[in-house]
C-alpha cells in the first residue's frame, strides 16, 4: 500500500486494545490475486475483531480510521449525519482547491437543498424512462460479441454498457469512455502522484466543460445545473463543479464493477446461472444478493464532535469507515452471510449506504444491473471463465475485478 | 392493518419495489410521512414491503382486529 504519511501516529484517546493491524490494502485477500473474492476474505472481521476497532493506516490518503463492523452500527452512524459528518474536504486536502463534492460532502440541513435538485433526475420514475435506451445498448453490445464465443466482460460489455449510459446521462462523449475509466482507476488505485494527477485532470476537464456549457447550453446534466437554483439563486461555479465532479467520480464505473462481480459469480456457479436462465423473474432478487455479497464501496465519515459510540470514545476529527463489504457479511443481519443465496429474502444490504447520503444513483444502478443480467443471460449461451484465464480481484478503497474473460460454446 | 412511517425515508424505494400499489412514492421517489391503510388481503405484502426498508423506517401494525384473530397460528 502506498502511504503518504510515513509517521503513523495512533491518537492518545484510542485504547491500545482496540488497535488492529488491518487495512483494506493489507488484510488477507486484499492484494490483487487471480480468482479471489476480497469480500469473502473480509468476513473474518466479524469473528476475530472487536465490534469497533481502530486501523492506523486505512484510507487511500493514509489516515487511520475506526472500523464499524456491524450492519446495525453502520446504520446508526450513517443515519446520524450531524455527528458523523461527510465533509472530508477530499479535493481541498489533495489539491488545495476549496471544492466540496456536492452534495456528498455537505451535511444536513444544507445537504437537502442540493439533494432535492438531483433526486428528480434519478427518481424511480425517471429511471424507468431510461430503461428502453439501456436495453438497446445492452442488446447491441451483446449481439456484437455473441458469435465470438468469448469476451472480456469488463472492457467489452460492462464498461461500454454501464459507463456509456452514465456518460449519456452526464452529457459526456462516449468515445472517451476508456479514458474516463482510466482517470477513475488512477484516483482510487494509483500511486499518490497518479492520484493527484487524476484528480487534477478530472477537475480541469469539468471546469472546461462547465465553461463550455455556460456559453453554449445543451440538453445535458451540466446545462441543467447551470440553470438550477438553490435558495432562489443560481448555483455558483464551485457548486456546479462539485456536483458534476462527485457524480463523475461516484457513478462512473461502480455499476460496471457490480455487473462484473455478478457475471463472475454466475460463471463460477453454473447452478445459479441455470436457475436464472430458467426463471428470469428471479434476476431482481439475485442482483440484490450480488450487491450484498460483492459490494465494492466504503463510506467514510468524520466525527463532527466528541461522541461515545457503543462504549468507544470517538473524538472530533476521527475518521470512521463504514465498509459495505463488511456490514453485508454481518451474521447478525444476514443468516449464513458467506453463502451467496440468489433467492435471499429480506436483503437489506448497505451497498447504497443508509441515511441522507443514500446513493442518489441507486435506482439507475438497479435498473442497469437488471437489464444487463437479463439480456446477457437471454442472449449468451451458458458461460464459464475461459480456460487458462482467471480474473484478478483486489481490495482497496473501492474493490474491483479485472480480466474477466468469459467463454461459451 | 396499517403501515406506519416510524423513521426517516431516504428514498431507497424497496417498499415500492415489492408493492407499488401500497407504497406510493412522490416525484422524487420518497414515501409520504403518513400512515398507509392496508386493504384486507394485502397484509402479507405490506409486511414484506415494510421489512424491505434498509433504514428500518416502516412498521406494519395491526389495528382493529381482535387479539385472538391477530395472533399468528402456532404450527
Amino acid at each position: 500500500m502506498d502511504v503518504q504519511r510515513q509517521d503513523v501516529v495512533i491518537p492518545d484517546h484510542v485504547p491500545p486494545e482496540l488497535v488492529r493491524d488491518f487495512s483494506f490494502w493489507t488484510a488477507p485477500g486484499m492484494a490483487p490475486q487471480p480468482g479471489g473474492c476480497p469480500q469473502a476474505a473480509l468476513s473474518y472481521v466479524h469473528y476475530e475483531m472487536p465490534r469497533i476497532f481502530y486501523a492506523p493506516v486505512n484510507t487511500y490518503d493514509g489516515y487511520g480510521t475506526w472500523v464499524i463492523t456491524r450492519a446495525d452500527d453502520q446504520r446508526r452512524v450513517l443515519q446520524d449525519a450531524e455527528t458523523f459528518s461527510n465533509n472530508r474536504f477530499l479535493f481541498k486536502e489533495a489539491l488545495g482547491e476549496d471544492l466540496p463534492m456536492v452534495p456528498l460532502e455537505i451535511d444536513p440541513p444544507e445537504h437537502g437543498k442540493y439533494r432535492a435538485l438531483l433526486n428528480p433526475l434519478l427518481s424511480p420514475k425517471r429511471v424507468a424512462a431510461m430503461a428502453q435506451g439501456a436495453r438497446e445498448r445492452a442488446v447491441g453490445l451483446i449481439e456484437g460479441l455473441k458469435g465470438r464465443g468469448s469476451c472480456e466482460a469488463l472492457t467489452e460489455f460492462a464498461f461500454p454498457y454501464a459507463v456509456g449510459i452514465f456518460l449519456r446521462f452526464l452529457g459526456l462523449p462516449d468515445n472517451r469512455l476508456m479514458e474516463f475509466v482510466g482517470w477513475a482507476n488512477a484516483q482510487f488505485h494509483g500511486t499518490p502522484e497518479e492520484r493527484l494527477v487524476a484528480m487534477r485532470t478530472v477537475m480541469d476537464f469539468m471546469k472546461e466543460l462547465v465553461a463550455r456549457r455556460r456559453s453554449e447550453p445543451v440538453d445535458d446534466f451540466v446545462s441543467f445545473l447551470l440553470a438550477a437554483e438553490v435558495d432562489g439563486r443560481p448555483l455558483n461555479d464551485r457548486e456546479i463543479l462539485g456536483i458534476a465532479t462527485l457524480l463523475f467520480e461516484a457513478g462512473l464505473d461502480t455499476v460496471a464493477a457490480a455487473l462484473a462481480f455478478g457475471l463472475y459469480h454466475l460463471a463460477t456457479h453454473p447452478d445459479d446461472q441455470a436457475k436464472l436462465r430458467a426463471e428470469p423473474e428471479l434476476i431482481k432478487t439475485a442482483l440484490e444478493e450480488f450487491l450484498r455479497a460483492y459490494a465494492t464501496t466504503q463510506l467514510i465519515r468524520r466525527a463532527a464532535k466528541d461522541v461515545e459510540f457503543e462504549g468507544v470514545q470517538i473524538k472530533a476529527g476521527d475518521f470512521i469507515s463504514c465498509a459495505s463489504m463488511i456490514a453485508n457479511r454481518d451474521p447478525r443481519e444476514f443468516p449464513d452471510p458467506d453463502r451467496v443465496d440468489i433467492q435471499r429474502d429480506n436483503n437489506r444490504h448497505v451497498a447504497f449506504a443508509y441515511g441522507p447520503h443514500r446513493c442518489v444513483g441507486s435506482h439507475l444502478a438497479r435498473m442497469e444491473l437488471a437489464i444487463g443480467f437479463e439480456e446477457f443471460l437471454a442472449r449468451i449461451p451458458p458461460f464459464r471463465i475461459k480456460e487458462g484465464t482467471a480474473p484478478t480481484t483486489y481490495g482497496g478503497h473501492v474493490f474491483g475485478i479485472e480480466n474477466l474473460v468469459l467463454a461459451w460454446d | 392493518m396499517k403501515v406506519k412511517v416510524t423513521g426517516v425515508c431516504q428514498g431507497h424505494a424497496r417498499c415500492a419495489a415489492i408493492a407499488p400499489h401500497l407504497f406510493k412514492l412522490d416525484e422524487d421517489g420518497y414515501i409520504r410521512p403518513e400512515d398507509i391503510d392496508v386493504p384486507p388481503g394485502d397484509e402479507a405484502l405490506a409486511q414484506r414491503g415494510a421489512r424491505a426498508c434498509p433504514e428500518r423506517a416502516l412498521s406494519a401494525v395491526d389495528d382493529g382486529a381482535p387479539a385472538e384473530e391477530r395472533r399468528a397460528p402456532r404450527i
